[in-house]
């Protein structure tokens, strides 16, 4: 009984441990690869509605590129092209995450947003896709 | 238990480590480096941890790796390696199994229970909604969570209070259902887990390991048995009656003198004879005699079900015989003089050490405990044996109401006032194992240097 305590015990420490030994914060933004948006990006007079193809960031999970719609100066809405899809949990992750990302980037008007926790990888890859976009559109 | 310590410590420094605990040593050391190698792939492909839920899912995939590790560990302590088996003993690996195993249990429960929260947290779904998720929607997991059933299942079967209500041969095939759980479970590590979906060579180690265990497996625990009755065609030749209630069984066959070379004095084979009602299961039963090409002797105590039956067998009756095994052997001793000590029918694989341990006269000691004298074995072979070879035979007979505890401190100490530089090879009932180990304690026999292997597996 005591063993059965203490290993229990001790993995569940080592567990903790391991854990805590990770770093618990990213600067959003700044983690955020640059990219460059592709060329012909812009499509539409960029006074009135147009859109604007961001680049395409690679992430640990895979691609992710977004369609930036633009009336004016103003981001009107966001559609993503590609996301990181290859398992059923990133899907799942990704349906949770992208419409937190598009409201917030409508809400602040630029890139400079916060990543939705367990999808740190599609909202590096979306805001560093977001950015590109932004700077295209200028 | 100070006193005995301290005194121990003044006397003598203690025998050198034997064969047998540097291989344990050994042993745990690889299965340690394997461990670390598995957190480190965790540690080496996960980014920052942020928030609750991170927190949880990756304990939660932490105990997944430790546990996907710690299944093919544990088939691999089963496997019966021979050198393995000879130098740690069949008893210790089994035991050692037996503790991973609800370790075991214990990480894939941790693993499900965190997934499912940590998930569920990430994504703000309650957690039925989430286990239906990934139960039915993630890849492989409907054979992954068949085979998680079936693994608990078979956790609360060997949970010791259920089996004692089971028959052994019972509990033995349903535990080989873990073989099925493990091939179902195994595929949704390599389709789900993130340390193994962008990463070639953890894959790739991980089939190794898993198809390796499972090589081993198939080659010690069938196909060299296979071999072997094969090439043997073993057959009883005999049954004999030694006590009330006890059998010997003699086998024959072809080459046995190859069998006979290769077994040490003191191990045992799982036996199997091919007659009704007796072919689904293989007990072990240590050889009685020295092995020699003539012939095997087993003997056996009705204990019921498949000992029982053992009386019955008719000559000629086909026999398969997976062996040998243990490391209840002369391996085992650090010093010249040796003392045997058997209660009941314990006594069959001492009967062999008491012939063949290496010993001058005078410093091998047989003390045998039998509850009547009927019950006593091999009296005429001991005895001639005894005078062969110069060694002592005590016999300590009669009924616990009249003679009390026999295996006391004080008579051991009487029979053999240098005790305390004798290796002590104990075979016996439970009970009487853990009372003589207590007197040998208070003797002032070090632990190490009492051998004794036990059979509840």
């Amino acid at each position: 009984m005591r063993r059965i305590v203490i290993t229990a015990g001790g993995t569940a420490f080592g567990v903790l441990l391991l854990l805590a030994a990770k770093p618990h914060q990213t600067g959003s933004a700044e983690a955020a690869p640059v990219v460059a948006a592709p060329k012909g990006a812009v499509s539409g007079s960029a006074t009135g509605v147009h859109t604007v193809i961001g680049g395409s960031v690679g992430t640990a999970l895979g691609p992710v590129q977004l369609k930036v719609a633009f009336d004016g100066s103003r981001i009107t809405g966001v559609t993503v092209l590609e996301e990181p899809d290859s398992t059923p949990r990133d899907e799942q992750i990704n349906a949770q995450a992208i419409p937190v990302l598009t409201q917030e980037t409508l809400a602040a008007q630029n890139a400079d947003i916060d990543a939705v926790s367990g999808a740190t990888f599609t909202s590096q890859g979306y805001i560093g896709s977001l950015q590109s976009a932004l700077d295209a559109a200028k | 238990m100070t006193s005995t310590v301290a005194s121990r410590t003044a006397t003598d420094p203690g025998p050198p480590l034997r064969h047998g605990d540097t291989a344990a040593q050994a042993l745990l050391t690889a299965i340690g480096i394997g461990a670390v190698a598995v957190i480190y792939l965790w540690w080496s492909d996960t980014g920052p941890i942020i928030g609750a839920a991170q927190w949880i899912t990756n304990g939660a995939r932490l105990c997944g790796l430790l546990a996907g590790y710690t299944a093919p560990v544990l088939v691999l302590l089963m496997s019966r390696i021979p050198p393995l088996d000879r130098t740690l003993g069949t008893d210790r690996l089994a035991r050692w199994h037996a503790m991973g195993g609800r370790y075991f249990v214990g990480l894939v429960a941790s693993h499900i229970t965190l997934i499912i929260w940590g998930y569920s947290l990430t994504d703000n779904t309650n957690v039925v909604h989430q286990t239906t998720e990934i139960v039915f929607h993630y890849p492989d997991m409907l054979k992954a969570t068949c085979g998680t059933l079936l693994l608990f299942g078979v956790g609360a079967v060997s949970a010791r209070a259920a089996r004692r209500r089971l028959r052994y041969e019972t509990w033995y095939h349903l535990h080989l259902l873990t073989y099925v759980a493990i091939v179902l479970v195994f595929f949704h590590q390599l389709s789900n887990g993130d340390q193994f979906l962008h990463d070639q060579a953890a894959r790739i180690c991980w089939y190794c390991l898993y198809l390796g265990a499972g090589a081993v497996v198939l080659w010690f625990r069938f196909a060299l048995p296979g071999r072997d009755a094969l090439r043997h065609q073993l057959r009883v030749a005999e049954v004999r009656t030694e006590a009330p209630g006890v059998v010997s069984v003699l086998v024959t066959g072809r080459r046995l003198e190859e069998l006979a070379a290769r077994t040490r004095p003191g191990q045992f084979f799982r036996w199997r004879f091919l007659a009704p009602g007796l072919a689904w299961s293989a007990n072990p039963y240590s050889l009685s005699a020295p092995p020699t090409g003539g012939s095997l002797r087993i003997t056996v105590k009705e204990r019921g079900g498949h000992s029982a039956a053992l009386a019955g067998l008719r000559p000629g009756t086909r026999v398969l015989a997976e062996g040998p095994y243990g490391a209840f052997t002369a391996d085992r001793r650090s010093n010249p003089k040796v003392l045997l000590l058997a209660a009941g029918v314990g006594i069959t694989p001492l009967r062999t050490l008491f012939e063949t341990l290496p010993a001058a006269p005078g410093h091998l000691t047989l003390i045998y405990r039998a509850g009547r004298e009927q019950d006593l074995l091999f009296r005429a072979e001991l005895e001639a044996v005894a005078q062969a070879r110069g060694a002592r035979l005590h016999y300590l007979v009669g009924p616990r109401t009249e003679i009390g505890e026999p295996l006391q401190t004080r008579t051991l100490l009487t029979l053999l006032p240098d005790l305390r530089d004798h290796d002590v090879y104990l075979c016996g009932p439970q009970g009487m194992v853990a009372t003589a180990r207590e007197a040998l304690d208070t003797a002032g026999v070090p632990a190490r240097r009492v051998h004794y292997e036990s059979f509840e597996f």
